[in-house]
C-alpha cells in the first residue's frame, strides 16, 4: 500500500525534516503519526501523499515509486488520497457545497452525479443542512467537518488528516475521531497526525507502545526520526 | 475524449459564471481591447478602399511624347532607341497615328466628330512610363525629352495616381507596424489582467494542486478567460469600426457626389470579419498563456 524505505527529506537550507524512515502501511489500517511540533509529521504526510518527493530513499504508493514518476503523473497519484490539511484550506469565497465540489470537478465529475455525492459527503459529517452556508459562518468543529467532507467526497482509499483535532475542544475532537474510525470500518486506510498523541500531552518521552487501547499503528517522530519503526504496533 | 470534453465544458461554465459575477469589469476590458483593435481596422478599411479606387482608375501615370508631323520611320526608330536607353524610363510604347485613329473611331461617340474631319489630325506618339515619380525627376525627364529631335510636345499625366499608390504602400507598412505594436500592448494588458486573477485565486490554485489537479486543469479557465476577452474585444472592435465607417461615409458621400463619383467606404467582408475575430481571440489566448508561464510557480 504505502511503503517507506530509508526515506530522508531535506528542505533546501534546513536540517533533515525526516531522516531514514522505513515503514509499511497496509490497506485498511488506522495509523497515528505522533510527535512534538516540528518533529516532521506534516512532512511525513506530504511524502505519503506525493506532495513532496523524498531527498533520499524510496516511497512506494501502490507499488509506484514516487521519485521515479514524471511530474505530470503526480496529480493522478494524489487523487487516490483524501487530504485534511492542518490549516483546512477551505475556500472562503464559496459555500460549503462548492467547497466539497472541487475534488469532484478535478476528477471530471459534475452535474447531478456530483450533487448526489456532495450531499452524501455533507450528510456523513452532519452538515447536510448547511450546504448553502459560507465556511466563515461555521464553527471551528464544523469547518473541520467540512474539510473532511471535501476529503472523502471522491471516495479515496486513503484518508490523511494533519492534526484534525488540533484546535478543537475535547468533545469536538472525539466526534471527529469517531468519524475517522467510521471510515476505517468501511475499509479506508486512515492516517492521522496528532501532536498530543490523542490526549496525552507528553508524547516526547514515550514510545507508541504505551499509547492505547485501540488497535492502531503509531509512527512516533522525534526531530525527524522514527522512534518506533514498523513492527511496534497493535496493542489490544 | 469524453472527460476531455467535460473538462472543457466545465472550464467554460466556470469562466462564464465568473464573467457574470463581474460584468462591468469584463465589459471594460473587452471595451479597451475593442478600441485598440478598432484603430488598425479602420485604417485597414480606408487603405483597402483607396487601393480599390486607385486600381479602378485605368490611366497609368505616363509621359506622352508627341512627334512632329513630318518625319520618317528612321527618325521614329532613332527616338525609340534613345528612349529605351534612358535609365530614367521604365517602359516605352509607340502608338502610330493610324493606331490612334483606329482606337478613337472604335468608340461610337467619336464617330461623327471624326467624320467631319479630313485626314488624320493625330500625331505619332510615344507613351513613356517613368521610373521615378517625384516632381523633380519628372520635370527633368520632361525637359530632356522635349529636346530630342523630332519631338513636338511632351505631356505629363496620371503621375498623381502613382504617387498615391506609393503613399498607399507606405500606409500599408505603417499599418502593419501599428498593428504589431498595438498587438503587443494588448498582450501586456490582457496578460496583466489575468496575472491579477491568478493572484486573487491563488488559494484555490494551491489547493487544487495539492489534491491532484493537473496543470492544464488549473490553466484552462485562465486560457478561456483570455480567449473570451479577445473574442469580446474583437466583436466590439467590429462594432466600433462599423459605426465609424457609417459616420465617415456621410461626409465622403457628399464629397464624392461633387466629383460625380459614388465612392464610399465598404465595411469588411465576411472573411475579413472572421479574420478579425480569430486574431483577437488568438491574441487573448496567447496573452493568457504568456502570463501563466510567467507566473508558472503558482499555476
Ligand atoms: N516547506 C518547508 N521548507 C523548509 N523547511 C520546512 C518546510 N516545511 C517544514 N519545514 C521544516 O521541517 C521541519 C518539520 O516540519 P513539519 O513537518 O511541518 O513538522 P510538524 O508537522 O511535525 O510540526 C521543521 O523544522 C520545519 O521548519
Ligand atoms: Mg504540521
Amino acid at each position: 500500500m504505502i511503503v517507506f524505505d530509508n526515506v530522508t527529506k531535506r528542505y533546501p537550507g534546513s536540517i533533515d525534516a525526516i531522516s531514514n524512515a522505513s515503514f509499511t502501511i497496509e490497506q485498511g489500517e488506522l495509523v497515528y503519526v505522533t510527535g512534538h511540533s516540528g518533529a516532521g509529521k506534516s512532512t511525513l504526510l506530504k511524502l505519503m501523499a506525493a506532495i513532496e518527493r523524498p531527498t533520499n530513499g524510496t516511497v512506494l504508493i501502490n507499488n509506484q515509486n514516487v521519485s521515479k514518476l514524471k511530474e505530470a503523473t503526480l496529480p493522478f497519484i494524489r487523487r487516490k488520497f483524501g487530504l485534511v490539511f492542518q490549516d483546512h484550506k477551505l475556500l472562503y469565497d464559496r459555500n460549503c457545497f462548492q467547497n466539497v465540489a472541487l475534488p469532484l470537478a478535478i476528477n471530471g465529475i459534475t452535474g447531478q452525479e456530483a450533487a448526489k455525492r456532495i450531499r452524501a459527503a455533507l450528510d456523513k459529517v452532519g452538515l447536510l443542512g448547511r450546504e448553502k452556508s459560507m465556511p466563515i459562518t461555521l464553527s471551528g468543529g464544523e469547518q473541520q467537518r467540512l474539510a473532511i467532507a471535501r476529503a472523502v467526497v471522491s471516495k479515496p482509499s486513503i484518508l490523511i488528516a494533519d492534526e484534525p483535532t488540533g484546535n478543537l475542544d475535547k468533545n469536538y475532537a472525539e466526534d471527529i475521531l469517531a468519524l475517522f474510525k467510521a471510515f476505517q470500518q468501511v475499509g479506508v486506510t486512515v492516517i492521522i497526525a496528532t501532536h498530543d498523541a490523542l490526549g496525552r500531552t507528553d508524547a516526547d518521552n514515550q514510545t507508541g507502545h504505551e499509547i492505547t487501547h485501540h488497535e492502531n499503528k503509531v509512527l512516533h517522530l522525534n526531530q525527524g526520526k522514527l522512534i518506533n519503526p514498523t513492527n511496534s504496533e497493535v496493542i489490544v | 475524449m469524453k472527460t476531455w470534453l467535460i473538462h472543457h465544458m466545465q472550464a467554460l461554465r466556470l469562466v462564464l459564471s465568473r464573467f457574470q459575477k463581474n460584468r462591468l469589469g469584463t465589459l471594460l476590458i473587452c471595451l479597451s481591447i475593442g478600441v485598440t483593435l478598432a484603430l488598425p481596422s479602420v485604417a485597414y478599411i480606408i487603405l483597402d478602399n483607396l487601393n480599390g479606387l486607385v486600381s479602378s482608375v485605368k490611366s497609368e501615370s505616363q509621359i506622352s511624347v508627341f512627334l512632329t508631323e513630318k518625319h520618317d520611320t528612321a527618325l521614329v526608330s532613332g527616338i525609340e532607341k534613345i528612349l529605351k536607353q534612358n535609365p530614367a524610363i521604365q517602359n516605352v510604347i509607340f502608338v502610330s497615328k493610324q493606331d490612334a485613329l483606329e482606337q478613337l473611331t472604335a468608340i461610337d461617340a467619336n464617330k461623327s466628330l471624326l467624320d467631319s474631319l479630313q485626314g488624320n489630325p493625330l500625331p505619332d506618339a510615344f507613351f513613356v512610363e517613368p521610373k521615378m515619380l517625384d516632381a523633380t525627376s519628372i520635370e527633368s525627364l520632361k525637359n530632356e525629352l522635349s529636346k530630342i529631335q523630332g519631338v513636338e510636345t511632351v505631356l505629363v499625366d496620371g503621375v498623381w495616381i502613382k504617387r498615391l499608390n506609393s503613399l498607399l504602400f507606405l500606409g500599408k507598412k505603417i499599418l502593419i507596424i501599428l498593428a504589431g505594436l498595438l498587438g503587443f500592448a494588448l498582450i501586456a494588458v490582457i496578460g496583466n489582467t489575468i496575472r491579477m486573477q491568478v493572484l486573487t485565486q491563488s488559494a484555490e490554485i494551491e489547493l487544487s494542486r495539492l489534491i491532484g489537479a493537473t496543470k492544464s486543469f488549473i490553466r484552462r479557465p485562465f486560457l478561456y478567460v483570455g480567449g473570451l476577452y479577445g473574442l469580446g474585444g474583437g466583436a466590439l472592435a467590429l462594432m466600433i469600426t462599423w459605426v465609424m465607417i457609417l459616420f465617415f461615409n456621410q461626409t465622403i458621400k457628399a464629397i464624392a457626389n461633387s466629383y460625380q463619383s459614388d465612392f464610399n467606404l465598404h465595411f469588411l467582408s465576411f472573411a475579413e470579419i472572421l479574420v478579425v475575430l480569430i486574431i483577437s481571440t488568438a491574441l487573448g489566448w496567447i496573452s493568457a498563456y504568456f502570463s501563466l508561464s510567467s507566473s508558472a510557480k503558482r499555476t
